[in-house]
């Protein structure tokens, strides 16, 4: 029974208690009645160090559990090894067990306060109202870790938001953008009358098709205006002509992401939808896709793209951070703003290799290799050049020569990037590097010492020569060169293990007691969310993607395919995948932000700015980080 | 069919508003509930009542109740849903030395519970049960006074001293102080309004939680065991003092 006193509604420790829960999610976007029914429905119980909350022999879960003071660990036995292991750790407002809860069965993990805890905790009755009721609540728990994980994306979008407005997310299948009843003709049709068909349907695109409605070109206002600009005929010449053939074709079921990144590449700004059958449903432009004219990633990329100046393109970087502000306000999760970023900055690399080909070219066929974060395609907006040359040998040329005509080629190219905001590596892994510009024989031998000598060196150098993709020039010398180092690894068992116990050195950043463990070189509390944050992922993918001959560079695709392999269990690779994406999205945001305040760019942050909900994503991202490691250690007997 | 926690709400608050309403009068002072003294009673099992009164002063002959915050615990667990938060109404006293320390002002005070009809009830809600308190020798002479000058109520209820028990159960335990805050900060404990009568009786009882579990390990399961625990540690006390 509750006596309350009249001149206040509830009773003191009802509203402590309330305003206690207010403090964490769900309950802070719970309605005061349904908080109010939890506080008076709770008991309160105490567990000291090492005692046991809640356990498998219990039978089905009855009560919902918060933590109000202290901290419980999640133990399960592991059958392989003996050991028992630490799979989650529950700190102050937490919720617990979820899962077991809804799910009405026992939990599967022993739960152990670890120090002196306290915990709240309601009946299931008083669960099951709180549940049909609350909206939030329900959210919560059906959802569970998820809904937080979202709560942080979206926390992440309306930040940009606000100073974009709304929009629709990237995620979005084309079939669900109101798709332009396309205007079409046929290839005999004389360009004149296609244009006064465009002009009277107001579109700025008309899609050539064939007999059975395949979309065999486009014809654009921009190719007008290139064909009376050039004289390149007469406007009775047949559209069929003069028009862009086989445009690309995405299917309804793409998303606006895949379409805008197909835009980017191929500097175009419509693409024609299709189904199944390759039948012509649709157009997009790049207006649908990005309502407001401030988004314009296609003109961007197509400005860089063609820019004809070195200062053009030095001038257009400050672009490319406005554009990263606004693809995360148009919801763009960390993977995809990424990938954009890596977009452009290819664009901005070929372009710059472009120009000064124009200028003075080496005469020399070679393909330009990015390494490391570039060559993951995991760039932000704090980016050290990682490149290389592999070229073939001209006949009747020694490698030393054909070096000769590249290097000075390369130097001004890597000159020229770091005004492109590049910064130069410090490392000197340049292509400007005489030990970097090298033959395929000459880069094969080199990957067989590299492998075969693995010095503590040469291991540090393995996140950074490991990783690579060709930006520029044919990409087949690369893919010879990289099936060759992968076959080597799978057959090398110690390197393997050297690779992972290199791995393990960088340790997330937390201690034992499940606090933040700052960063030894930064200002005092933060933590480098790229050194200490994405890199155990990066390090710990790696080693399994090169053990299991997974040919992708870029992290999440590399967890995607070891789970194809049957190397990573799907459910783990998720978290692994989100947790590494979340601390992905807080350094980006951390960039944007330190943009704003004209500072400069750098990875640390210091965990008490961030709010307890980001606080503690940020903690379970890296538990996850530690639980990949585990992984690890299993796997190599470390 | 379930009902919603606005509807269940409200059922409550009508439900408290007619007990309040009936029970002036009806209560029976010849059928109070027995006091049970400390036996075999198993601390897995037991009620306790955790009390904290806020008082005009520090002088039982003189001062005066003015509220009473108590919290059960049940089997080692606190219900929040069995708990006690009452002002009482005493609008001749003099409070103008101590509202600065509790809070409740004239105003309140006036706004409180007729002094019989919340004694009866409080006394019908211990259920006899034995009161635990911070520094319990205060609060037992301020209610059992109190009692006795509104009820003419006189049985003994079985106290036991929390400032007492920490000590008993945590003997080297170094809290720099013997008071509720001294403990409570050792560990780590937040008290939500402290000088409020609920809070501080919520911050006792979970301090006693502490002990309990601390004293079942000990091997102590019964409230008797409990006791000749603390009758030990007086005598260690008493010795220590020579």
């Amino acid at each position: 029974m509750v006596a309350a006193s009249t001149d206040t509604p509830r009773p003191q420790n009802t509203r402590a208690i309330m305003m206690f829960l207010r403090e964490h999610a769900p309950f802070s976007s719970m309605d005061d009645a349904h908080l109010a029914h939890f506080a008076e429905h709770a008991s309160l119980r105490f567990y000291a160090d090492n005692d046991i909350v809640l356990s498998p022999e219990e039978g089905p879960v009855q009560r919902f559990y918060v933590v109000k003071q202290g901290r419980i660990r999640g133990e399960r036995h592991n059958e392989k090894d003996g050991k028992t292991e630490t799979t989650f750790e529950i700190t102050q407002g937490e919720c617990f067990p979820l899962a077991a809860l809804v799910g009405e069965r026992p939990t599967r993990t022993l739960h152990r306060a670890a120090g002196d805890t306290f915990c709240l905790s309601i009946e299931h009755d008083a669960f099951v109202t709180l549940l049909s009721e609350s909206d939030p609540f329900r959210d919560f728990c059906l959802r569970g870790v998820s809904s937080l994980l979202d709560q942080v994306n979206q926390r992440i979008q309306s930040g940009a938001m606000a100073s974009i407005g709304s929009s629709n997310s990237l995620d979005t299948p084309l079939e669900r953008y109101a798709l332009r009843n396309p205007i079409v003709c046929s290839p005999d049709l004389p360009v004149r009358k296609a244009v006064a068909r465009m002009h009277e349907n107001n579109v700025g695109s008309i899609i050539i098709t064939d007999d059975e409605r395949h979309p065999t070109g486009i014809f654009t206002l921009r190719d007008l205006r290139t064909m009376v600009a050039e004289e390149k005929g007469p406007l009775d010449t047949p559209v069929g002509q003069v028009m862009t053939r086989k445009p690309i074709c995405l299917t309804a079921h793409a998303d606006a992401f895949e379409a805008a990144m197909l835009m980017a590449e191929h500097h175009f700004a419509h693409l024609c939808v299709v189904d199944d059958e390759h039948h012509l449903i649709g157009v997009v432009s790049e207006r649908d896709l990005f309502s407001l004219q401030r988004v314009d990633l296609v003109n961007l990329a197509r400005t860089i793209g063609t820019a004809s100046h070195l200062r053009t393109l030095v001038s257009l970087r400050s672009d490319v951070s406005r554009l990263v502000d606004a693809m995360l306000a148009h919801g763009a999760d960390s993977g995809q703003v990424v990938k954009i970023i890596t977009t452009l900055n290819d664009v901005t690399v070929r372009r710059v290799l472009e120009l000064n080909i124009k200028k003075n070219d080496p005469g020399i066929p070679f393909t330009w290799l990015t390494f490391g974060s570039e060559g993951r395609q995991e760039q932000t907006l704090l980016t050290d050049q990682d490149n290389g040359i592999l070229f073939e040998t001209p006949e009747g040329m020694t490698e030393d020569q054909v070096r000769e005509k590249l290097l000075p080629f390369a130097e001004i190219v890597n000159r020229e990037l770091a005004e492109c905001g590049f910064t130069l590596c410090k490392g000197n892994i340049m292509a400007s590097n005489p030990k970097l510009c090298l033959s395929g024989r000459e880069w094969d031998d080199w990957f067989i010492r590299f492998i075969d000598a693995s010095t503590p060196q040469n291991l540090v150098y393995s996140s950074i020569f490991l990783d690579m993709r060709a930006v520029f020039g044919p990409r087949e010398p690369l893919e010879d060169l990289y099936g060759k180092v992968l076959t080597r690894i799978q057959k090398n068992a110690l390197f393997q293990k050297m690779l992972a116990g290199n791995a393990m050195n960088r340790r997330p950043p937390l201690t034992m007691f499940r606090n933040f463990r700052y960063a030894p070189d930064g200002k005092k509390h933060t933590i480098d969310l790229k050194r200490q944050g994405l890199a155990p992922f990066v390090e710990a993918v790696r080693v399994f993607a090169l053990a299991n001959g997974v040919e992708e560079a870029n992290t999440l695709e590399r967890m995607d395919q070891l789970v194809a392999k049957g190397a990573f269990d799907h459910k783990d690779a998720n978290a692994w995948k989100e947790a590494y994406s979340l601390i992905q999205a807080m350094r980006m945001r951390a960039h944007q932000e330190m943009l704003d305040r004209n500072e400069p760019l750098s990875n640390y942050i210091d965990p008490d700015d961030l709010n307890p909900l980001d606080r503690r994503i940020l903690r379970e991202s890296f538990r996850q980080a530690q639980r990949l490691q585990q992984k690890l250690e299993v796997t190599y007997q470390l | 069919m379930m009902k919603g926690p606005g509807e269940m709400l409200e059922q409550m608050r009508q439900w408290v508003t007619q007990r309040r309403a009936s029970t002036i009068g009806t209560h029976d002072p010849n059928h109070l509930p027995t006091p049970q003294i400390a036996g075999d009673q198993k601390l897995s099992e037991c009620r306790l009542i955790v009390l904290d009164l806020e008082t005009t002063g520090l002088h039982p002959g003189k001062d005066q109740v003015i509220a009473i915050g108590a919290v059960a615990i049940t089997g080692q667990v606190i219900h929040l849903g069995d708990q006690f938060d009452l002002i009482l109404r005493r609008p001749e006293l003099d409070i103008s030395e101590t509202v600065l320390i509790h809070g409740i002002g004239p105003e309140a005070l006036t706004q409180g519970h007729e002094t019989e009809d919340a004694l009866l009830y409080l006394l019908e809600w211990m259920d006899g049960d034995p009161i635990l308190a911070y520094h319990s020798a205060f609060d037992q002479r301020f209610l059992e006074k109190t009692l006795r000058q509104s009820l003419g109520y006189s049985q003994n209820h079985t106290w036991i001293d929390v400032a007492e028990l920490l000590p008993a159960v945590f003997p080297d335990t170094k809290t720099g102080g013997r008071g509720l805050d001294n403990w409570a900060d050792f560990f780590n404990l937040e008290v939500s309004e402290r000088h409020h009568a609920a809070a501080d009786a919520l911050a006792t009882a979970e301090l006693t939680l502490i002990a309990l579990n601390k004293a079942q390990k000990d091997g102590v399961s019964t409230l008797s065991e409990l006791s000749s625990k603390l009758r030990y540690y007086r005598r260690l006390q008493n010795m220590n003092r020579f």
